[in-house]
């Protein structure tokens, strides 16, 4: 599988930002075929509907590019769309509307042509249990056409890196989740895919598993092999990717570097009070103090963002005695203001 | 305790009622049975073709000949039902036997000339069917009787005596090829959809067809030896005797060719399906009615139109009907060829439907 002839960085100057909507390639026949040397995948206004008794929009008009050689993470809560994404550019789902291109291939017209460059990892295993270990790679290898020649050898190596070249003749099933997990995704690189797609790469591994995991995804990366993977881990996203998107409910919420991402969310403390009744003028009060960023009254909580946690607890606790509270505030508020804690 | 009890009783009856495919099925299963199987089984034999011919020289009728075959013509089992026999009148009596022996006619009724020395009525039947041979006797025997006519009555069954074991061992050689392919083929095909196999494979650049092929070879070589053990226990235990290699090595051939055509139906069939339920619900059906019509149990003559005409897109009719010539009547090339022909379009048809309908995506 020959590499990609750019010169290939495996992370591209920092700082391009590169918003939802920032693409400036029209979609058409020929959008496909003269990619920007940099972006390897590009999904304009993507949507993906579901019609099953219920309408369910799975994607929502979702616009983004991945650069070639980095790993791309796709961020966000179980439901978000995230694995839909991923299947419509496997090629295993039609979008309902909007378009992608792979390298140089529009998924909906040229799936077969994406199949031979993309080696992917889906969430849920797709390994055959009944056969070995070798036979599953075995067996792959030969679907994604790695010649017969040095099929063996690669096999062997990838065993070696997943760590289970003593259990290449046992049957999957007698493996571990975490045994099963990092088997599918060497299998997803046998024949050094251009692009490498990992959903939900270490969900149910324990934490051994997992950094094991991202020694060898990062090593991949080494490899200038163009990596997207999905997760909800924040830890992860911010342990390998170079560039991330939060998908929310369908919706591409920010895309940016880690850094600027951080910037986003404001710095400091996240503090929560319960309550059971409010006063009206709590909330403004406590806004005038000026290590306060926001004040938020959430069901039966205040959730108030400040610079630093431990400054403002004392204020705070000033500035609510000045206000007679109808009942002694319950057990329930008072440890809850004692565990005053940062998030 | 009762708690427990419902709270199951009430999940597997929601699961029952959410799945109307089955329901519907479930609920068809009886109904076809009793259409098909009292269609099949209980239908009254009617219609048999017959051959008539008069020895000679001389050859001019003798009042026996034409008398005989008037009386033959119009017999009925009982009143008001469909004429027993369709008669032909052949004029030579090898071209008569001919057409019995490649299963034209169910029997040939020689008449003797009027030179005959004894006089006798010779009565030629194709035994290797089952119920016919006896209904072609008798009615031969009644319609004699009413002319009044007191010859002497030979008859000669051409394959000799064929037990009905051995008329029904052919047909359960089809039924372990259909089983095989049913529940090794199909069954799994589901499950490795279930377990999320077939994602894997729809990821990488495998063509469609490639998967279906090789589902359908993997398949095909399990029914064979499926059918070919089933032939081998069916020699054992019903005493068929085989007549030669030859005739071996085409049967072995015939099993091969009807275990492609019947695999590559079952596996078109499973591509289609994402449930175990669904699909055992279908192949169930399809059992039904492909082994009923197949004449494996009881000749397909006795059945009313509407279901003889499904043995023409039959796969396991064909296949029944050249194992059967080959074993009982040890004919050869020239009958089955048809045979192995119709199987062969049927494999073929099947196939590419198979190929056209798999899903290449997950929707």
């Amino acid at each position: 599988m020959p590499l990609s002839d750019e010169p290939a960085t495996n992370h591209p100057p920092r700082g391009d930002k590169v918003m939802r909507g920032g693409t400036a390639h029209s979609s058409g026949s020929g959008a496909c075929l003269t990619p920007p040397a940099e972006s390897i995948i590009r999904i304009e206004h993507i949507t993906k509907i579901f019609k099953n008794r219920q309408t369910v929009v799975a994607v929502d008009d979702v616009t983004f590019e991945v650069q070639r050689g980095e790993i791309f993470g796709l961020l966000g809560p179980n439901g978000a769309g995230k694995s839909t994404l991923i299947r419509i550019l496997t090629t295993l789902l039609q979008p309902t509307s909007g378009t992608a291109c792979v390298d140089t291939y529009d998924i909906t017209r040229d799936p077969e042509k994406i199949r031979g460059i993309i080696g992917v990892c889906p969430q849920n295993s797709t390994l055959d249990v009944e056969l070995t270990a070798y036979d599953n790679l075995e067996f792959y290898g030969k679907l994604v056409n790695v010649d017969d020649d040095t099929l063996d050898a690669r096999i062997w190596q990838l065993l070696k890196m997943a760590d289970l070249a003593d259990r290449a003749h046992m049957k999957v099933q007698t493996f571990s989740g975490g045994m099963r997990r990092k088997l599918e995704i060497v299998r997803a690189f046998i024949h050094h895919p251009l692009i490498l797609f990992l959903d939900e790469p270490t969900i149910g591994l324990d934490p051994e598993s997992r950094r094991e995991v991202w020694e060898q995804i990062a090593s991949l990366n080494a490899e200038k092999t163009t990596i997207i993977l999905t997760t909800h881990y924040m830890d992860e996203a911010e342990k390998l990717c170079y560039r991330i998107a939060f998908v929310d409910k369908g919706r591409l919420i920010a895309l940016d570097v880690l850094e600027n991402l951080k910037r986003l969310i404001p710095a400091g403390d996240l503090l929560e009070i319960g309550f059971e009744t409010m006063n009206e003028g709590v909330v403004s009060s406590i806004r005038q103090d000026g290590l306060i960023n926001s004040v938020e009254v959430k069901e039966q909580k205040l959730v108030i963002s400040a610079k630093t946690g431990a400054g403002c607890c004392l204020p705070l606790l000033q500035s609510l005695k000045n206000f007679p509270f109808p009942s002694p505030p319950s057990p329930y508020t008072r440890r809850r203001l004692r565990t005053c804690s940062s998030t | 305790m009762i708690r427990g009890a419902i709270a199951i009783f009430k999940r597997d009856f929601k699961k029952f009622l959410g799945n109307p495919y089955v329901l519907v099925f479930t609920l068809l299963m009886p109904i076809m049975y009793l259409v098909i199987f009292g269609n099949a089984m209980g239908g009254t034999i009617s219609h048999v073709p017959i051959g008539v011919v008069q020895e000679g020289p001389p050859y001019t009728e003798t009042p026996l000949f034409s008398s005989s075959v008037e009386e033959l013509i119009h017999i009925q089992p009982q009143k008001d039902n469909p004429r027993l026999f369709d008669v032909a009148v052949y004029t030579d009596e090898t071209i008569a036997k001919r057409d019995l022996s490649e299963g034209r006619i169910s029997g040939v009724v020689v008449f003797p000339s009027e030179v005959s020395r004894d006089h006798a009525i010779r009565l030629y039947l194709d035994s290797s069917d089952y119920m016919v041979p006896t209904l072609v006797q008798s009615g031969v025997g009644a319609a004699l009787a009413k002319t009044g006519s007191h010859n002497p009555v030979q008859v000669n069954k051409i394959y000799g005596d064929i037990k009905y074991i051995q008329f029904f061992g052919v047909g359960v050689i089809v039924m372990a090829i259909f089983m095989t392919t049913m529940m090794g083929g199909g069954i799994a095909l589901i499950k490795d959809r279930e377990m999320g196999i077939h994602e894997g494979y729809l990821v990488t650049p495998v063509k469609r067809s490639s998967i279906i092929l090789g589902m359908i070879s993997s398949g095909t070589v399990r029914a064979f030896l499926a059918g070919f053990i089933i032939f081998i226990v069916g020699i054992l235990i019903t005493g068929i005797i085989m007549r030669s290699v030859e005739d071996f090595l085409l049967v072995l051939f015939v099993i091969f060719i009807a275990s492609i055509g019947v695999t590559s139906l079952m596996v078109s069939v499973a591509s289609r399906f994402s449930n175990q339920q669904e699909y055992a619900s279908t192949t169930a059906f399809f059992n039904l009615i492909l082994f009923m019509t197949s004449g494996a149990f009881y000749p397909t003559i006795g059945m009313p139109d509407w279901l003889r005409w499904i043995t023409l897109i039959n796969p396991e009719w064909y296949s029944v009907h050249a194992l059967r010539s080959i074993i009982l009547r040890g004919q050869g090339l020239e009958v089955v060829g048809a045979d192995l022909v119709a199987l062969l379009i049927f494999s073929i048809l099947a196939i590419s439907l198979g190929i056209l309908t798999y899903r290449r995506t997950l929707e």
